[in-house]
């Protein structure tokens, strides 16, 4: 095929339904995912098709039909290539694992569609072996089909939360306990939201549930104050709505406190491609929006190329509904994570690196407006091997909290907007061609 | 007294004025180590320099470094070490002992390394060298570090983001900084402004920007080879200083160095274009330089590219840094033009600024730098 | 279901599936530390989707994170310990 090229990255529902949206109208489509299958996080298929988790519906549902239609597409499928970023030259860069090697290619439009990046905030000891993010957890455990071994406990807020302990409960194992940090009520007008997009309501009632039957219903308002290794498991100190405090001893601890949009690797220079994002990548509205957000996103791609898209009234009224219902959705739950009033100074911060918060707030006591970029380069925090992901917004709210409100440091400004967006080999890297024309 | 720059030079006169009881206020349209400072590859080196001032300067410069450390100025953001100026093959082996001969006839410590103790220092990082002079008494400081370090010692005020667009002059002396936030009074100006000191000065294209790309590694690992100090490539000579700014209309030459960090971590570099004037990374350049360090030390194959940066030197037309009375006002003074070597140079030439400005004799000898061998004066519009 | 192949990671023999990733056959084998990190942040599975570059392994020579590499038979993954800074 010739004629312009587009590029997506990310095989979770909003890549795939972008990819498919382009190749319907006859656009010479390449889809990059990082793994070694489709699917992305939501849709993570097992490696034996015999052994599954639970999933509702709805999901295997949708992702039958992409599916289906993506094995008779001419969508072109490149497994195991990591997106890199962007050069100066609007290059894009690929690391593909299967040869070990870096390509770059220079299409007319990029859709990224990343994925979000799960949220995290730091408690005392969240960086042991053991301790994993209820995502992690879940893909595991899609992949394998068994539930994980030793006892789990689930703490943080979101609806992951419930559907990790529902999805273990079914493979026959129920977690030691779920604490939902949340203890804000469900309102009428909250459920009036949720009709809109029914499927959450049926999908949580089916879940909780499960819950019930097993007597492993989340524990509202209570959360984890700190994790220590002890005896070859994980010691965990959690305290009740009513102030009572508890040690519980556990093999895992799954930590959750919601979903943030993935806006690394969007370097828009004057010479890169034209870039759209799409899905939670863009704006956290999970699987049934990534669905039509893609849609969209391939809509503006085509519109880019001066083609007539398609009307997507459709998804454009799908997507309005569901962010009316993550909004209904997100009112239930308490992001806010341990107060860092209450956190002490020996905390990690940033992951990578084991920078602490008694480092963070060293840099912030001397009583002179410290730009992120000071905070970044001095504090090192957003300047590990995550590249920030899982640092930088947590101290960019905890330094605007730290001041009088005057000028609120950007996550941007500590995560940078430089390539490559992730780590990439050296080994692969000298195998680019000198002076390479595009592929 | 007013400091336009917040960068290692300006930072480094703030703090040497304030000591010296002037009332110092720094004033930076970014932030702190914004520009050049903080895209460095921080190398306090004379391994590179051709004799002449620049080479004196130098030498002086790490010596002052040493000095900072003993008085506590500066605690351990200078680390020192040796630089190894490695050769691989014959050609580059005349390169490095006419070159090492120069260093040594300027009273810099070397070392000639050959055969078994070749492959005893650095026989385990660059396996393939065939020779190697190791230049000693050098040392590596990291910009931001360092203007980090004399923040905290404060006894000065930062204006961060905080652009001074012209001056307010009577009777050929400046008596005001104008800001966005109005004018504000002072007796004296240093302007440390880098790649931004065009916009200051009436001579068009004295300065321009030449960019430098740089890349990170993760961290090495335990049983990875021993680096004594950095390697750098022979190649790095063609490539260095004494290309006047804008000889070429869009020229890049690469020298290789990897210098390894006390994180564990490489960094690599690095590019002198004089392409263009953005802070942008290509991979092209970047691969090159890689192919070239793998080529030196094989075992940076097992590392991983993390960060890649760019920054923009200020070169000067004639390659020498800009240090002096700006004519026209003579209460201004001007440091700017170091290209490369603002990180090893920077922190002398404040303290030189400093006793230039309270009417001392400056320490070193720096007329070579001296502005007035342009014959420079204030834009109309400062 | 698949073939029971199996790696070495840091000389012991780890079983695997054909589709599994060697996060999750490490995992199952009971391997949880999965290098010396750095700073108090030892190796170890967390997001699972390669963000995080906490599961960082080396596959043949060559750093990748454990949790998106497909286990395969007579694979050498080795622990990361990294130079103390």
């Amino acid at each position: 095929m010739s004629g312009p090229e587009v590029l997506v990255i990310g095989g979770g529902p909003a890549g795939v339904s972008a990819a498919l949206e382009l190749a319907r109208a006859g656009i010479d489509v390449t889809l990059c995912e990082q793994g070694p299958q489709l699917g992305g996080a939501i849709h993570r298929q097992p490696n034996d098709a015999t052994q599954s988790v639970r999933v509702p519906r709805s999901h295997k549902r949708r992702w039958r039909a992409l599916s289906d239609e993506l094995a008779t597409s001419t969508v072109k499928v490149l497994y195991r290539h990591m997106f890199a970023g962007i050069d100066a030259t609007g290059a894009v860069l690929l690391e593909d694992r299967m040869h070990a090697r870096l390509v770059t290619r220079r299409p007319t439009a990029l859709v990224l569609a990343m994925g979000a990046i799960e949220r995290v905030a730091p408690v005392p000891g969240w960086q042991l072996p053991g301790v994993v993010t209820v995502g992690g957890l879940q893909v595991m455990m899609k992949s394998t089909g068994r539930a994980p071994d030793g006892d789990v406990l689930i703490a943080g807020s979101g609806p992951l939360l419930v559907a990790l302990a529902a999805q273990m409960v079914s493979l026959g194992k129920a977690p030691v306990a779920v604490l939902e940090r949340s203890t804000r009520p469900m309102s009428v007008s909250v459920i009036a939201s949720l009709l809109a997009a029914p499927a959450y309501l049926w999908e949580a009632a089916g879940y909780l549930l499960t819950l019930a039957r097993s007597g492993a219903l989340p524990r509202r308002g209570a959360f984890v104050t700190a994790i220590v290794p002890k005896d070859g498991r994980l010691s965990v100190t959690t305290l009740d709505r009513n102030g009572r405090e508890r040690q519980t001893l556990v093999d895992r601890v799954a930590l959750h406190d919601g979903l943030l949009p993935n806006s690394n690797g969007t370097t828009a220079g004057q010479h890169a491609p034209f870039i759209v994002r799409a899905g939670d990548c863009r704006e956290v509205l999970g699987g049934a929006a990534a669905l039509a957000d893609g849609r969209l996103a391939a809509g503006a791609v085509l519109a880019h190329l001066g083609q007539i898209a398609s009307v997507h009234k459709g998804a454009a009224d799908a997507l309005a509904r569901e962010r009316q219902a993550q909004a209904a959705l997100n009112t239930l739950f308490d992001y806010s994570g341990r107060d860092p009033a209450e956190l002490p100074d020996e905390t990690i911060i940033c992951r990578c690196e084991g920078r602490t918060l008694g480092q963070l707030r060293a840099l912030l006591t001397a009583g002179d407006p410290v730009s992120p970029r000071e905070i970044k380069l001095n504090g090192r925090f957003g300047m590990g091997a995550c590249q920030g992901r899982f640092c930088a917004e947590w101290v960019a709210s905890f330094v605007a909290s730290q001041r009088d409100g005057s000028s609120p440091p950007q996550v941007s400004e500590i995560v940078g907007s430089r390539w490559p967006v992730k780590p990439v080999p050296i080994s692969a890297f000298v195998t680019l061609p000198p002076s390479s024309p595009s592929e | 007294m007013a400091v336009v720059g917040a960068g290692i030079v300006g930072m480094s006169a703030a703090h040497f004025l304030s000591r010296a009881g002037w009332q110092v206020t720094v004033y930076d349209a970014g932030v702190v180590a914004s520009g050049a400072t903080g895209s460095a590859d921080g190398a306090v080196s004379v391994a590179s320099k051709k004799p002449g001032p620049l080479m004196t300067l130098a030498v002086a410069a790490v010596k002052f470094y040493e000095q900072l450390v003993a008085t506590g100025i500066l605690v351990d953001e200078y680390l020192p070490r040796s630089t190894f100026v490695v050769a691989s093959d014959q050609e580059e082996l005349a390169v490095l002992e006419r070159h090492a001969g120069e260093l040594e006839a300027a009273g810099v410590p070397i070392r000639m390394l050959r055969g078994a103790a070749l492959m005893d220092v650095i026989g385990a990082a660059a396996p393939a060298a065939i020779a190697a002079a190791e230049v000693q008494r050098e040392g590596h400081a990291v910009g931001y570090r360092v203007v980090e370090r004399l923040r905290q010692l404060g006894g000065f005020t930062i204006r961060r983001n905080c652009r001074v667009s012209g001056f307010k002059s009577s009777n050929g002396r400046i008596t005001g900084v104008m800001t966005e936030q109005g004018i504000e009074s002072t007796d004296a100006v240093l302007l440390a402004t880098g790649i931004g000191s065009m916009h200051f000065l009436a001579e068009a294209g004295l300065i321009r920007p030449r960019k430098g790309q740089l890349i990170v590694t993760d961290r090495a690992g335990a049983d990875s080879p021993h680096f004594p100090g950095p390697l750098m490539s022979c190649r790095y000579l063609v490539s260095k200083g004494s290309q006047p700014a804008g000889s070429t209309a869009a020229s890049r030459s690469l020298g290789l160095v990897i210098d390894p960090l006390r994180t564990g971590q490489f960094l690599i570099g690095g590019s002198r274009e004089d392409r263009d004037d953005r802070e942008t990374a290509d991979a092209d350049v970047v691969a090159t330089l890689l192919r070239d360090a793998v080529a030196l030390s094989p075992s940076l194959a097992q590392l991983r590219v993390i960060r890649v940066f760019s920054g923009l030197r200020a070169a000067t037309r004639d390659g020498m840094p800009i240090v002096g009375n700006v004519g026209g006002a003579d209460n201004v003074w001007i440091a700017t033009g170091f290209e490369g070597d603002g990180i090893c140079l920077g922190p002398m030439i404040g303290r030189l600024c400093q006793q230039m400005i309270c009417g001392e004799s400056p320490e070193q000898d720096i007329s070579a730098l001296d502005a007035a061998r342009f014959g420079l004066t204030l834009a109309a519009a400062a | 279901m698949s073939e029971i192949q199996s790696f070495l990671f840091e000389g012991t023999s780890v079983p695997c599936t054909g589709r599994e990733t060697i996060a999750a056959a490490l995992d199952r084998a009971g391997i949880r530390v999965l290098g010396t990190g750095q700073g108090d942040c030892a190796g170890r599975y967390f997001c699972g989707i390669g963000a995080c570059q906490a599961c960082l392994v080396e596959v043949d020579g060559v750093r990748m994170e454990a949790c998106l590499t497909p286990a395969r038979g007579g694979l050498q993954v080795k622990a990361i310990s990294l130079v103390s800074p």
